[in-house]
Formats: C-alpha cells, sequence, structure tokens
C-alpha cells in the first residue's frame, strides 16, 4: 500500500475515534483525501471500512443526531478499541514473547498482539528446552474463544444436532481442541471436539450468561470422558510394565489401590463406551475391567466375537 | 495482502497503532529500541514516522497534527492523544497469546509464579477471564524428574541411561542414548535421540520413560534436527492384508498403509506393515468386528484372536 492510504486510514481511525457524535459519509468525504465523484468515494470508503473492520477496530454505525431524513454516521467508540494496559513489567513480556515463540497456534500470530502490548523484548531465558509442534488451529477457535470471554451463548451444529451451549472452558488435548459447556439441548454439562462442529459457531444475542453453577468437573483425561452415554464409573486394575506409566498418569483421587504386586487400581468416570473399551485393550492383557458388571459383560462379549 | 514485516496496508498501520502510544509514553526513546521492539529496520521506521506527521484532526493545520521530532538518536512523539492507547486484542491474538503462555506454564516444572504465569495473569485479567478456568493447553505428560533429566541431557550433550516401556513391543528395556531433543507433537511429548541399542534414531514417549540417569559419556549433536525423520518400517516387516469395514476407515488416515483398494462390498482393502505383533493385536482389538485380517504371516494372521483370548482368561 502506498504511503497515502495509510495516511488517510490514519486520519479516518482518528476522526471517527476523536468523534463523540456519530460522523456522516458525507462529512468523512469532505474532511478526508477522498475523490470528489460519488461512486468512486463510496467505493474507496466501503474498502477502508473494511480493511479496519478486519483490523479488529470496532467501527459503530448509528444515526447522526438531528437529521431529517436520518442519515447514517460512524463512530469508533474508544472505551472499545482501546486496551486496557496490564501493566505488563519487562520480564513478564519477554516470557510472554519467549512462549510466543515457543509454541505457535497454526494460522494465528502473536506479534501483532505483542506489539499492542509494548514490543518484542528479550527473555531472560533463550528457550524453554522443549520443541513444541505448532499446535492446530480450528476455524471456530477464536469465536469460541472470544464467546468463552464475554460467557455469550453460541449455537452450533454438532453431532446432527442445532445446540445452544454456554462455552465454558477450551481445553488441547492429546493434539485436539475441546470445548466444555452447558449444552442447553442436553441440559448437561458436555465436551465437545471442536474439529466435529458443523459449520460455523455463532454467537448468540441474548443474554450473558451466568458463571457454571457447580465448579466444572476437572478437565477430560481421555476420550472415555467425551462421549454421550449414561455417566458411570468404572473400576480398572493395571498390572505389569504399564502399572508404573498409570501409576504417573493418574492423580491421587484416581487411585484407589497400589496392590504388593505393583498393580494399580483406578476409578474413571465414562460416558463414552467403546472409547473406553478400546483404551482398556490397549493394555492387551494387563487391564481387567473389576466393575461394573455391565461394562466388563460388555468387553467379554465383544472379545468373544473377534476369538 | 503480504505478511512480509514491512508489508501489507493493515501489518503498517497496526504496528503504527501500536509503536505510536509506545514511543509518546517512554518520551524520547532511542531508536535503535524502537526498531527493536517493532521489528522495524531504521529506514522502515523513518518512512513511517513520516506518515505520522501527516495525520492529526481536523481542520489538519499544524497545530491539529501529531507532531514528530527527532534529535541525534532519540524520538519523540507529542499531539498525538487520539492514538493515546494501544488498540485492544483481537480474539485472534488473544488466543494466540494466552494459548502460548498456557501451553508453556503447563509443562512440567514450569514455575506457576514466575515471569510468564505473571504475565498471563496479567494479561487474561485486561480481557476479563480468570485463564486458569477458560483455557487449558496440555502439550503432553512427563514427570518432573525425568523431563529435567532429559532437559539437561540435551543441552549438556550427555548420554542418558533409559529405563523404558516400550509400548508397540509391551516390554521394558534398557538402553543408552543421545538425547537430541525433547519435542512436544499431538499431545505428547517425545525424546529424540540415537539409541545405542538400536543403533539408529528412535523417538521415546516420555511419559514411557519409568527412569532416566544422566551419565559422564558425552556426545556430539547432528547439525541439522529440522529433518528428523520418523522410524520407518523396513522393507523386512512382515505384511498384513486387512478388509476394513467404512466405520474403521480412520484407521487409514492414523497409520501408513501400503496400499488402498475398494472393495465391491465397500470395504476398503488395506496392506500394512507390522513392526511389532502386540501393535497388530491393538489395533484388531480395538476394531473388533470392523476389521479382518485377509493374509498374513502365520504368527500374525491369528494376532488379534490369540491377544483376545489372554485377555479373556482374566475373566473367567
Amino acid at each position: 500500500m502506498s504511503s497515502p492510504k495509510l495516511e488517510r486510514l490514519l486520519n479516518l481511525t482518528a476522526l471517527l475515534l476523536n468523534a463523540s457524535l456519530p460522523v456522516s459519509a458525507e462529512q468523512i468525504q469532505t474532511a478526508l483525501d477522498y475523490p470528489d465523484d460519488v461512486v468512486a468515494f463510496r467505493r474507496a470508503f466501503e474498502r477502508d471500512k473494511d480493511e479496519l473492520r478486519a483490523m479488529g477496530i470496532p467501527l459503530r454505525l448509528a444515526s447522526v443526531p438531528g437529521k431529517l431524513p436520518p442519515v447514517d454516521g460512524y463512530r469508533i467508540p474508544p472505551e472499545e478499541y482501546a486496551l486496557r494496559d496490564p501493566g505488563l513489567t519487562i520480564d513478564e513480556l519477554g516470557a510472554l514473547h519467549l512462549a510466543a515463540s515457543a509454541v505457535q497456534v497454526e494460522g494465528l500470530s502473536a506479534t501483532a498482539g505483542l506489539l499492542k502490548l509494548g514490543g518484542l523484548v528479550a527473555a531472560g531465558a533463550s528457550d524453554i528446552g522443549v520443541r513444541v509442534a505448532p499446535l492446530p488451529a480450528d476455524p471456530n477457535l477464536a469465536c469460541l474463544f472470544a464467546a468463552v470471554a464475554s460467557r455469550t451463548p453460541v449455537t452450533m451444529r454438532y453431532g446432527d444436532q442445532d445446540r445452544t451451549i454456554d462455552p465454558y472452558r477450551l481445553e488441547f488435548l492429546r493434539g485436539r481442541w475441546y470445548l466444555t459447556g452447558y449444552d442447553h439441548f442436553r441440559e448437561a454439562e458436555r465436551n465437545f471436539r471442536l474439529g466435529r462442529i458443523q459449520g460455523t459457531v455463532v454467537p448468540t444475542d441474548g443474554p450473558a450468561f451466568l458463571a457454571p453453577r457447580a465448579p466444572l468437573q476437572g478437565r477430560a483425561e481421555g476420550p472415555w470422558e467425551l462421549g454421550d452415554d449414561e455417566p458411570i464409573v468404572a473400576r480398572l486394575r493395571i498390572g505389569g510394565p504399564p502399572a508404573q506409566w498409570a501409576l504417573q498418569h493418574f492423580g491421587p483421587d484416581r487411585i484407589v489401590e497400589v496392590a504388593e504386586d505393583g498393580s494399580v487400581v483406578i476409578d474413571l468416570p465414562v460416558n463414552h463406551r467403546s472409547a473406553f473399551r478400546s483404551f482398556v485393550l490397549s493394555f492387551l492383557d494387563h487391564a481387567e475391567i473389576l466393575s461394573p458388571v455391565e461394562l466388563r459383560e460388555d468387553l467379554i462379549l465383544w472379545l468373544r466375537g473377534i476369538t | 495482502m503480504s505478511k512480509a514485516a514491512n508489508g501489507g496496508a493493515a501489518a503498517r498501520m497496526q504496528r503504527l497503532l501500536a509503536m505510536v502510544p509506545w514511543i509518546v509514553a517512554q518520551d524520547g526513546p532511542l531508536t535503535s529500541e524502537v526498531c527493536a521492539r517493532f521489528e522495524v529496520t531504521p529506514e522502515q521506521l523513518a518512512a513511517d514516522l513520516e506518515v505520522i506527521w501527516l495525520v492529526g484532526l481536523p481542520p489538519y493545520t499544524p497545530d491539529a497534527l501529531i507532531d514528530v521530532k527527532q534529535e541525534g538518536d532519540r524520538v519523540w512523539i507529542r499531539f498525538a492523544e487520539v492514538f493515546g492507547k494501544p488498540q485492544r486484542l483481537t480474539p485472534d491474538q488473544a488466543v494466540a497469546l494466552l494459548t502460548a503462555g498456557a501451553s508453556v506454564l503447563a509443562l512440567p516444572g514450569a514455575e506457576p509464579d514466575g515471569p510468564l504465569g505473571r504475565g498471563v495473569r496479567k494479561l487474561a485479567g485486561v480481557l476479563g477471564v480468570d485463564v486458569s478456568q477458560v483455557l487449558e493447553v496440555d502439550l503432553g505428560a512427563a514427570g518432573v524428574e525425568v523431563l529435567d533429566l532429559l532437559r539437561r541431557g540435551v543441552s549438556e550433550q550427555r548420554q542418558l541411561h533409559l529405563d523404558y516401556y516400550s509400548f508397540a513391543r509391551d516390554a521394558r528395556t534398557q538402553r543408552n542414548v543421545n538425547p537430541y531433543l525433547v519435542e512436544a507433537q499431538d499431545g505428547s511429548l517425545y525424546l529424540l535421540a540415537y539409541c545405542h541399542q538400536a543403533e539408529a534414531d528412535r523417538r521415546f514417549r516420555v511419559d514411557r520413560i519409568v527412569s532416566a540417569t544422566l551419565l559422564d559419556d558425552t556426545f556430539v549433536a547432528p547439525p541439522a534436527m529440522e529433518e528428523w525423520r520418523l522410524f520407518e518400517p523396513d522393507a523386512s516387516d512382515p505384511r498384513v492384508v486387512l478388509d476394513l469395514d467404512p466405520a474403521a476407515a480412520w484407521v487409514i488416515e492414523a497409520y501408513p498403509m501400503e496400499s488402498v483398494e475398494t472393495r465391491p462390498d465397500g470395504r476398503q482393502r488395506v496392506t500394512v506393515a507390522v513392526t511389532a505383533e502386540p501393535w497388530l493385536a491393538r489395533l484388531l482389538l480395538a476394531l473388533g468386528p470392523q476389521a479382518e485380517v485377509v493374509t498374513g504371516p502365520p504368527g500374525l494372521i491369528d494376532a488379534g484372536r490369540r491377544a483376545a483370548g489372554e485377555i479373556l482368561a482374566r475373566y473367567p
């Protein structure tokens, strides 16, 4: 872009940021360096508005007061435009810069955000000691984060069902993004895989939802918690070489017992039974479902089908 | 729109909207510091300042324009109240920054109250969220002690002895390795290393390392870790042919397939290399009726059936 256009965009932003009342297109055409021809002006002005919006500048449309017939005018409300200063110290800014260099979300750049916070400064450490492959992006990620932050209910299609969700939390787990929220269709808290959302998430105009009534359950530990089946607690014994792994992997609230032979007994909440079955089978004959009987029998039936 | 740092309209404008309030607040910073912080060359900075000098408010008389002054190696900007504060973060930028911060903080051994932890909390605060409640990133599980030893081995270029549970072979193994790199990928942490026992490069999942011991022997790291090649099956590994139901089609994406062919009955016939029997057994156990072994060497053709029988023995 040539400088005259940059100059015009900056002056347009300044004009609308400074305006206490909406400014009409006609006033904008007069004040700034736009073509005199109406059609050429409209074309240039539309492009400029699109560019500002693409930069995340909140361009608001309202009627210019005292005009009949009504005339549309534009404003950039400073309180919606400006960043509240988080007051980062230089080492905090440096640490954020280092983290953003080490961990990237595909297709999203943290650089523009860092510039707003005070620029790119060097961190105390030179690296984080782990090379992190870029996290996969999801087209609905930013929209869902905005909805989580502003407590805006969203509508989305999931499992061939249109649902309204109060989005509570986003998680990146085992290489995938998940949403936890209150599902008004199921009338319960549910986990959703972002990659399985059909189409685009749409924020509703409805009022902000209240904070979750009960504290959120701990994050989903595995795919066996990411289903729609009736929730049930399964008790599992893991022995042999994977016992050590289980001991490290599951927290004390999951571990029921460590037996003398080194095997570990754990309780897991399950609402996705086939995923749970695959998890148990991945231990080969080192694991056994102790209870409930229905999950034991389900597994036995499955295995008999194979033998 | 160009994505170069100095590049397109949007990038340049957004840089200016961030840079102007910062320069105003610093009251005469060094131009070299402005260049470093905002990733511009001195020439680009000069061009940017020339534009700023033409920006202001109606009636655009000299007293209504932003004032830029350069003296020696310092720069001042005045009368820029309209651009007194940087622009709010877009959701994209907020997600990118908070995800990066939360990821690094979630690595075992990270200090929640260090500069990063404090910075993330402050940033989340102005966005109106409690980051620990709304965003969680798990790059992979690891014991703090093991991960610490691995990082030391990598940075000090010292060999490690590993007690490792090989999932594919379902066995505990002992080996000495040259640790090259710790890597987080697809939700797991891995150690990329040269294994002295296998005499080849291998990838170890950190949460399956039962214990690690730092040895005194050093090693020389290979120059380019970017071109790491994952272990691939070799020609001598046995091949198995499977028929997969449509419900099991995900397998084709999840594992390297040597051939895929659609059968008249709608099933997919695939050929896979089997590096270890437990791997095939797990696959067949998980797929159950959705997969059928068509051909394979005598030892493998019954892998699923055999494994199912062994597990059933636990359920008398």
